[in-house]
């Protein structure tokens, strides 16, 4: 099999995130709206999304404004919503080896969950995905992200809420399909149940907060392979 | 400046900086070895933990959809597919467990 071109494969990563690209829509849109509340113009949900470009940081920072909890509060709920992102980068280390500083910024700064994972998927199934599948995945994703949010804000009126028409678990049933190519047998059953576990015990005592649970069960999950790998 | 711009500089120079220090972080770890192999099971772990914050939101209704969802991405493999069956499922459950 011949490799890709650059080009090819940012090609083929935009056809493969489309069904998840329809789901950003939806809640840009939503994002869009949720905006409109905060009184926020075109021009700043443009800014935002194309500067931070991670969706549920913006919804958590935008809703503690409207909460006026102030920017501050909107901040630190925000960024630490975003921590999980350092695991996401150093996790796929491989694509930006040697690779010029702009590249390295751009490949960072596209990084999401989305286009990180399915990445990873295609991987998994023995495709060729690296860099530029995550660049033109990610390039998809943001331009998608734009368009809708800032659609939402001009057209605040019209838009259903994501819940409504089931959209809210577009996201989960995503992952749940690229954990299915993730999967490499027996030797990953432990640590993703310890990450699974975490996460549970995190959330039904209320011992971790929200933002902090998520890192705690990908961790302690990646702690645990590290150990018991004998390969 | 306005409170939303504030918030957007902050949180976008941060962001960033969350996303560039990852990719150190990623370069420095050593290459091979017990480290190495922990950091490969990372990304299961953390997608893994992802859909366990979301499902740890949910109820039945969520739960059932996700049980669908995983069957037909054992059964089909396809992302479109996992995707649709989980919505349509999660809308079913939600007007039947209410």
């Amino acid at each position: 099999m011949t490799p890709l071109t650059p080009r090819a494969e940012a090609i083929s990563a935009a056809r493969d995130i489309l069904p998840l690209a329809f789901g950003v829509a939806v809640y840009g849109a939503a994002f869009g709206l949720l905006a409109a509340q905060a009184a926020m113009t075109e021009l700043e949900v443009g800014v935002m999304g194309a500067l931070v470009f991670a969706g549920s940081s913006q919804i958590v920072a935008v809703e503690r404004m409207i909460a006026g909890a102030g920017a501050a509060a909107a901040i630190v709920a925000g960024v630490a919503l975003n921590l999980r992102l350092l695991l996401i980068t150093a996790s796929v280390r491989d694509i930006y080896r040697d690779r010029p500083w702009w590249q390295i910024a751009l490949g960072a700064h596209l990084a999401t969950d989305e286009n990180w994972a399915l990445m990873l998927a295609k991987r998994g199934e023995g495709a060729q995905a690296g860099y530029w599948y995550l660049v033109g995945g990610g390039l998809l994703i943001g331009v998608t992200w734009l368009v809708a949010t800032t659609a939402g804000v001009a057209f605040a009126r019209m838009i259903p809420e994501p819940r409504a028409i089931g959209m809210d678990f577009a996201f989960t049933a995503a992952f749940i399909a690229i954990l299915r190519s993730l999967f490499r047998g027996r030797a990953d059953v432990v640590p993703w149940a310890v990450a699974i576990g975490v996460v549970a015990l995190g959330q039904g005592t209320g011992l971790i907060p929200p933002a902090w649970t998520l890192i705690a069960g990908g961790l302690a999950g990646t702690v645990v392979a590290g150990l018991t790998a004998d390969d | 400046m306005t409170e939303p711009w504030i918030v957007i500089l902050y949180l976008a120079a941060a962001t960033f900086a969350i996303r560039l220090t990852g990719v150190y972080v990623g370069q420095s770890l050593p290459q091979q070895g017990r480290i190495a192999r922990a950091l490969n099971a990372l990304p299961g772990c953390l997608i893994a933990a992802l859909v366990a914050q979301s499902l740890s939101t949910g109820g039945p209704a969520e739960w059932t959809a996700a049980t669908v969802a995983a069957a037909t991405a054992i059964a089909t493999r396809s992302l479109p597919l996992t995707m649709a069956a989980g919505i349509a499922a999660v809308l079913v459950a939600r007007a039947a467990l209410g």
